[in-house]
Formats: C-alpha cells, structure tokens, sequence
C-alpha cells in the first residue's frame, strides 16, 4: 500500500486502480477477463458469469468516478486530485493524437501550396498563365538541342514516329514539333499518350501549350495523322544555375492503347 | 514515366497542356503547311527561329478549321511576327 503513494507509481496505479477495490487478486488475465475467474462450475454457473460480464461492465464504467478507496478525508481529496490530473492529462493526449491525425490530413494540400509558392519540390509554379506568353523575351544566346523519341506500348500496333530528330530551341521562344501515327490494322483504335523529359530538372521548364499527350487519340483503319506539339522553354531556364550544363533535352511519348476502364496515371487532365 | 525506382530522387510530374490536346486531323487540311514547315526546319538546319512564320501560318490554318481554338498569336508567342506582317503589308 505505501507504494501507491509515490508519484512515480501514479500511470501504474491508475491502471491497477479500478480492478483493486473488487478486492480480487492481482492476476491481470483474471482482471480483464471476468469469465476467468474462479466460480462454481455448470450451466448456473456461466449464467453467473454472463451476469457479471453485464455488471462488471457497468461497474467499471460507475466506479472510477465515484467511489474513491479509503475513508480518510486526506487521502480521499488526494486521489479526487489525481483523479482530475489523470483525467487532465489524458485529455491532453487525446488532443494531441487527433490534433496530430488532423495534422496528416492537412499536410498535403499545405504542402502543395507551399511547393508552388516557393517552387521547390519539383512540381508546378504557380504564374505559368498564358499571358506569360505574351511578354517572354526569348534568350538568344543560350541555344538548346531538342530531340523526340516515340514509344508504343507493346499491346498498340501503331507505327508512331517523330517527324524531326531534333530541334534547336532558345528559352522563350514557341516551337512546334510534329509525330506521326499511322495505323495499319483493320480496326480502329484509341490511344492515348503519355510523355516524359529528360533531364528530370529540365522538365519543369519545359511546357507545352498544346499537344496531343493525355486525351484518347482515335485512329481509323489504315489511316495515318500529324500529330503537332506546341511548347516553349521557360525564359528561367537560363537563369537557373543548375541547368547551365544542360543542352540537350529529350521529350519521348509513348502510346498506349486505351481501353474501357483503363485509366492511365494522367495528372487530374481528363477527357 | 521516369524508370528511376530510387525513392530519394523526385520522379517526373507530367503537367497537361495549357491549352489542352489538338484535335486530330484526320483529313489532312493542313498537310501543306506542315510539309512547308518541315521543309523549312530541314533547309536551316533545324533551327526553330528561322521557321517560325511557318509554324505561324501552320497555327493559323488549325484555327481556320477548327482544329484548334481561336488565339491571337500574342498569345502563342507570335507577336514579333505580326508587326513584321502588318510592316510587310
């Protein structure tokens, strides 16, 4: 009993405390599980213990809150006083892991907000409107090599090429490129299109006003399309001391076939 | 999309097109300019700067067919071409 007294004791003995006034022994399978504990055996016997599964719930739920341990007046105000520090504390603790979960919901857009205000991450600056367009200035004296690659999915047996090999670009200025797809079954068949840049940094300055990528492309039996990109590299691009070593960049699409329900990872662009 | 499957490095993030997808051209209106444009690409060595009247004239075309929605070229970045134009004319 004088251990209960000792403030290092007190999360222990809160554990402990609703099962000690039940006066039962501390075997702690016993405690949780009041069908365990010893009692006449038989059909009556489980009926009792059924009974007391009830009441002993209800009990659990009353007591801690109303039935303090001993008599004495001290000790009584003194366990109220933990009673309403436990309870403080636990409080406490159930706001901080809601708090914390709230936390992790919210993380996500922030972040994203936070990544096109600042541009770090990668991921999309926010002031790429057209009127950008407008007023770039295209940078003359930093030449770029463009070169295109074009990929089909195994399953699409479209004959998919780019129509240049290459292309010399300056920051700031609109270039067009042009693929050309030819279908040569019977059928007709819808793609669709993906693409990538290389090198990864690069891409982000690397937009595309319009192309054919991300939008179900339908080809009809033995019939053979343009397929034009219009982009341009951002004037940033000269000014970013990570890209000074960078002359070449890759844009490669690839074609896959589209089919229903097929959903292609495409970014919240739908057709 | 990016092959790389280290999970430090950022993979690439594919953005959609400003303006959205061309519409294909399936009868094949604009051809003639596009063969004009490659031609050009092919003499001058690939330089997008000496062919961009006519990658303009390529643009203008799709508008006309409705193939591709109606901009004004500021807006495609074509705007020292139409002072040169309207100079011409």
């Amino acid at each position: 009993m004088g251990g209960l007294w000792r403030p290092a004791w007190r999360h222990a003995v809160f554990c402990v405390w609703p099962w000690r006034h039940l006066g039962r022994p501390t075997r702690a399978a016993e405690r949780s599980e009041p069908c365990l504990r010893p009692r006449s055996s038989g059909p009556a016997g489980t009926e009792q213990g059924l009974r007391r599964l009830g009441t002993w719930r209800r009990r659990a739920r009353r007591q801690p809150a109303r039935r303090p341990k001993s008599t004495n007046p001290y000790t009584r105000s003194q366990e109220e006083d933990w009673r309403r520090r436990n309870k403080t504390v636990l409080t406490y603790v159930a706001a901080a892991a809601v708090g914390m979960l709230g936390a992790s919901y919210a993380a996500v857009p922030l972040y994203r907000l936070y990544c096109q205000t600042t541009g770090l991450g990668g991921s999309a600056v926010a002031g790429h409107a057209s009127d950008q367009i407008e007023n770039m200035v295209p940078v003359k004296d930093r030449i770029i090599k463009i070169t295109f690659n074009a990929d089909v999915h195994a399953s699409l047996q479209w004959n998919f090429r780019p129509q240049q090999t290459e292309i010399y670009v300056v920051p700031g200025e609109t270039a067009l490129a042009f693929y050309k797809a030819k279908n040569p079954t019977d059928k007709p068949v819808i793609g669709i299109s993906t693409y990538n840049v290389v090198p990864f940094e690069a891409g982000q300055y690397f937009n595309k006003i319009q192309c054919f990528c991300f939008e179900e492309q339908r080809l009809n039996p033995q019939e053979e399309v343009d397929m034009p990109v219009f982009f341009y590299i951002d004037p940033e691009f000269a000014e970013d001391p990570r890209m000074v070593n960078v002359d070449l960049i890759t844009l490669s699409y690839t074609f896959f076939e589209a089919k229903e329900g097929h959903k292609l990872p495409v970014p919240g662009y739908n057709s | 999309m990016s092959t790389a499957m280290n999970f430090g490095s950022k993979s690439f993030q594919p953005r959609p097109p400003d303006k959205g997808s061309f519409p294909l051209d399936h009868f094949g209106e604009c051809k003639s300019f596009k063969e004009k444009f490659m031609k050009c690409l092919r003499d001058n060595n690939f330089e997008n700067a000496l062919c961009r009247n006519e990658s303009k004239e390529y643009l203008e075309c799709r508008m006309e067919r409705q193939l591709m929605a109606q901009e004004p070229l500021e807006k495609l970045g074509f705007g020292d071409l139409i002072n040169g134009k309207s100079d011409k004319n």
